[in-house]
């Protein structure tokens, strides 16, 4: 950029140009995200709409049932603001520390300012502003439509909706001094001895204290029904840590329930010393903290390994060198599927460890599939209402639902885009003695046994959980096996039906018009498919169906999957035959 | 090796490849040069069956890449320009996967694996993920890997992109040695000193087509130039240029 050129106000201020130039950058994105394909745009819209609608009415109602406990309830809820903005407070410190340290010392962006003639103290309030940012927003978004309900529950004057947000904006300035400046002293001091034995004992220490504090406490039926005081005090005992004076999050519970309360001058009390905690570590993170950055980023840069002062990291790593040419557990596992090519072998063992290997894969999907397991297994806390025929049977077509529902999401985000990503290394599976027809089908046949293995366990969990003969396991294990075929085959049909040979990024390549297209099918098979598979279950009105509808929706389910799954991938493989790359 | 056989590709209206014929014999090096978006890279992604013609056909070891594709890949190697590699697995791993992709013995492929890994200076590397190595040391692999099931036609796009010197002279003496041996080598590039160093032959693509081919001699002559094959190089691709420049004006 010409600075002759530029407004004086931007070649004097650097950090003004940098959020100019950063901001120009990211509404391009966004335009470029819009233009790529307005159906993806749309749908993300009206998911947004809908948490926010769907969340701000679900702790509406929850806010009211719980106010109407007499005398208990102000208090639970006020409790409930406060544990909020503690734990708040806790998850925006970590979020801001590895947000921070990742933009601090692993960021192009910044490796390339620190090139050029801009100070370290310009160049660490940019990446300080901007980590904040990054940490912040999604816990804000969160948290917008619990105290909207909070407000309009206790009626709260208009001047509420204006006081709270400002006063959260002043908030979370603090967890993102004090985690920018952990991230920069982590990144100082990480390889020293000290200060990992250190980190080590104080993690083991707070976790055996929250071990300790937070250890469940058994109650029985009958002192939950006739001793309720005794339980809460008890309940409200265990989270009176969030109500100590010196904690940020308490001066922000306190001013905004006292804003809502009418005590102004309370209210503007906690506001002051909140204020003046922002201002004061604010001032000092803006003013001394560039030439601890830049000492950071150069030790960071210099660093050969974080464990190198260790004997037992030198000598594991020293045997390592040794190499010994070995072929590696999964090829000899593998190598026992004899009747499998060598070659197709080769590929699953490949895309096998390609999963395994990148954490955002196998992260989200254990993420996914782990929260429906502990949902899942606690199923057997509500045995004792699950007694109804009715509920058993809604709840156990709603967990064949959530099952597919969550496989959905991950063959649309990771099978749709395998045949993509090997647009740009077909060099080696294309010119392999292999045919592009057998990859396609060798990573079908393996995203399909590997989605079985977890939604069959799962689905036999749920049943198990809910007490269901084995006829009922059965059937919804013969189910979600059709499901998993389909919504595999529609991916990787789909995939190969439109592919995105050019791009490197899984990201990318599902965001475009083959995979939203790819998601919303999904979406509608597992809608229209649960709701036939209920409506023709022989357990439906407990055993008064009629055959010909019970037939007629099985049926109807299994031309459904048949259309759904084997269509999209038979025309992929069609098309694969006469593809060019 | 290679039979190149009128050989036409063309996106709408543009002709990147125009009528081009070549047979390139077993165990020479032969290397295409060409100005940008001559059509060099669409040729070897014909050839290489990635790109189908518009007309024409190619043949590797005999066999057509079209309607017999899977034996032209089993006897041929190719090395694109910007060669993207499984970022996750480690070199030693992406060795014993491209063999077996190959359907390569386990005794053969550990013995080439580690014949290739010496001359290649890889050894430190092996465990290494692939994502964490530099830009040169992937070149080195994916050259190492391609080489690996010893193919009678090998394709590279700009061998030497990345490559410190030592390894530039490590890629240039296994393809000699590897020509002399019987392996057809079928470069392009932009560096004219190596096609100048190693080529038997050198064909220039202009404008899709196969403008000259020959020996540095035979182009020198055909040129009417002196000296280094840069000045024959620019001499052949302007004549070229005139030439179709007066075919577009008598047309007009």
């Amino acid at each position: 950029m010409n600075g002759a050129t530029m407004p004086r106000s931007f070649t004097s201020w650097p950090l003004l140009l940098l959020m100019r130039a950063n901001l120009l950058q990211s509404w391009r994105k966004l335009k470029a995200v819009r233009d790529q394909s307005r159906l993806l745009t749309s749908i993300i819209g009206l998911f947004v709409a809908g948490y926010l609608v769907l969340s701000f009415m679900l702790f509406y109602k929850g806010l009211k049932f719980i106010s109407t406990f007499p005398g208990l309830g102000e208090l639970l809820v006020e409790r409930l603001i406060f544990l909020l903005f503690a734990f708040l407070f806790v998850l925006l410190l970590f979020s801001n520390l590895v947000i921070g340290y990742t933009n601090f010392f692993r960021n192009r962006e910044t490796n390339f300012l620190l090139t050029l003639p801009v100070p370290a103290q310009t160049i660490y309030r940019w990446k300080f502003l901007e980590s904040s940012l990054l940490a912040s927003w999604a816990f804000l978004f969160l948290i917008a439509p619990l105290l909207a309900a909070y407000g309009l529950t206790k009626h709260a004057p208009w001047h509420f909706y204006v006081v709270t947000p400002s006063l959260v904006g002043m908030f979370i300035v603090l967890p993102a001094v004090a985690g920018s400046w952990c991230a920069v002293n982590l990144g100082r001091m990480l390889d020293r001895r000290t200060f990992q034995v250190m980190v080590i004992v104080i993690a083991g220490l707070m976790l055996i204290s929250a071990r300790y504090w937070w250890k469940a406490e058994p109650v029985d039926d009958e002192t939950l029904e006739t001793r309720v005081l005794a339980v809460l005090d008890r309940l409200l005992m265990k989270t009176k840590f969030a109500q100590f004076p010196l904690l940020p999050s308490y001066w922000l519970s306190s001013s905004v329930l006292q804003w809502l309360e009418g005590g102004m001058r309370s209210a503007g009390f906690f506001m002051l010393v909140l204020l003046s905690h922002v201002m004061f570590f604010g001032f000092l993170s803006f003013t001394r903290m560039g030439q601890q950055f830049y000492d950071a980023a150069s030790i960071v840069q210099s660093r050969a390994s974080v464990f190198g002062q260790w004997e037992w990291f030198r000598t594991w790593r020293s045997r390592r060198r040794a190499f010994h040419y070995s072929p590696g557990f999964l090829e000899h596992a593998f190598g026992l599927l004899r009747w499998v090519r060598k070659d197709v072998r080769a590929l699953l063992v490949k895309d096998l460890r390609m999963f395994w290997r990148d954490t955002t894969q196998w992260g989200q999907t254990l993420m996914l599939f782990g929260l429906l397991g502990v949902y899942v297994i606690n199923l057997r806390h509500f045995t004792q209402q699950l007694t109804n025929p009715f509920w058993v049977h809604l709840v156990s077509y709603l967990n064949l639902g959530a099952c597919s529902l969550n496989l959905a999401t991950l063959t649309t985000r990771f099978v749709y885009p395998q045949f993509s990503l090997e647009g740009k290394r077909l060099w080696i599976i294309g010119m392999a003695p292999l045919g592009i027809m057998r990859v396609v089908r060798a990573k079908f046949a393996l995203a399909t046994c590997g989605s079985l293995c977890v939604t069959l366990s799962l689905i036999w969990l749920s049943c198990h959980m809910l007490r269901m003969p084995l006829d009922r396991t059965l059937y919804f294990a013969a189910a979600i096996t059709v499901m998993t075929f389909t919504l595999n085959a529609l991916a990787v049909g789909l995939g190969v039906l439109y592919p995105n040979l050019r791009e490197d990024n899984p990201g990318k390549i599902v965001s475009g018009f083959g995979g939203t297209f790819c998601l919303v099918l999904s979406f509608l098979y597992i809608v229209s498919s649960v709701t036939l598979l209920a409506i023709g279950s022989p357990w439906a009105r407990f055993g008064q169906q009629s055959p010909e509808l019970m037939f007629g929706t099985l049926a109807g389910f299994a031309t459904l999957s048949v259309t759904m799954g084997w269509m999209p991938l038979k025309l992929g493989l069609r098309k694969v035959t006469s593809i060019e790359m | 090796m290679i039979e190149i056989i009128s050989l036409v590709k063309k996106f709408g209206e543009l002709i990147a490849v125009n009528d081009i014929n070549l047979v390139v014999p077993r165990g020479e090096f032969f290397a295409v040069l060409g100005p940008n978006a001559a059509g060099k890279t669409t040729t070897i992604k014909i050839l290489t069956g990635l790109m189908k013609p518009t007309s024409g056909a190619a043949r590797v070891a005999g066999y057509d890449v079209q309607t017999h594709p899977l034996d032209a890949r089993r006897r041929m190697a190719y090395v694109p320009d910007f060669p993207f590699l499984y970022e996750k697995l480690t070199p030693w791993e992406f060795f014993r996967f491209t063999g077996q992709l190959f359907q390569m013995e386990d005794r053969h492929m550990e013995e080439a694996a580690r014949a290739l890994i010496a001359r290649f200076n890889l050894e430190d590397y092996l465990r290494k993920p692939i994502e964490g190595l530099s830009y040169g040391t992937r070149q080195r692999v994916a050259i190492a890997s391609a080489l690996l099931h010893d193919p009678e036609v090998f394709v590279i796009d700009e061998p030497m992109v990345g490559l410190d010197p030592h390894h530039a002279r490590v890629v240039k003496d296994i393809l000699k040695e590897r020509s002399r041996a019987g392996m057809t080598v079928f470069v392009s590039t932009h560096q004219l000193s190596v096609a100048e160093e190693m080529a038997d032959r050198i064909g220039i693509i202009h404008q899709g087509r196969l403008i000259a081919v020959g020996t540095r001699e035979e182009l020198r002559r055909q040129s009417g130039t002196d000296g280094a094959l840069e000045h024959t190089f620019l001499a052949l691709t302007a004549q070229e240029a005139n030439f179709t420049e007066e075919r577009a004006v008598a047309k007009s």
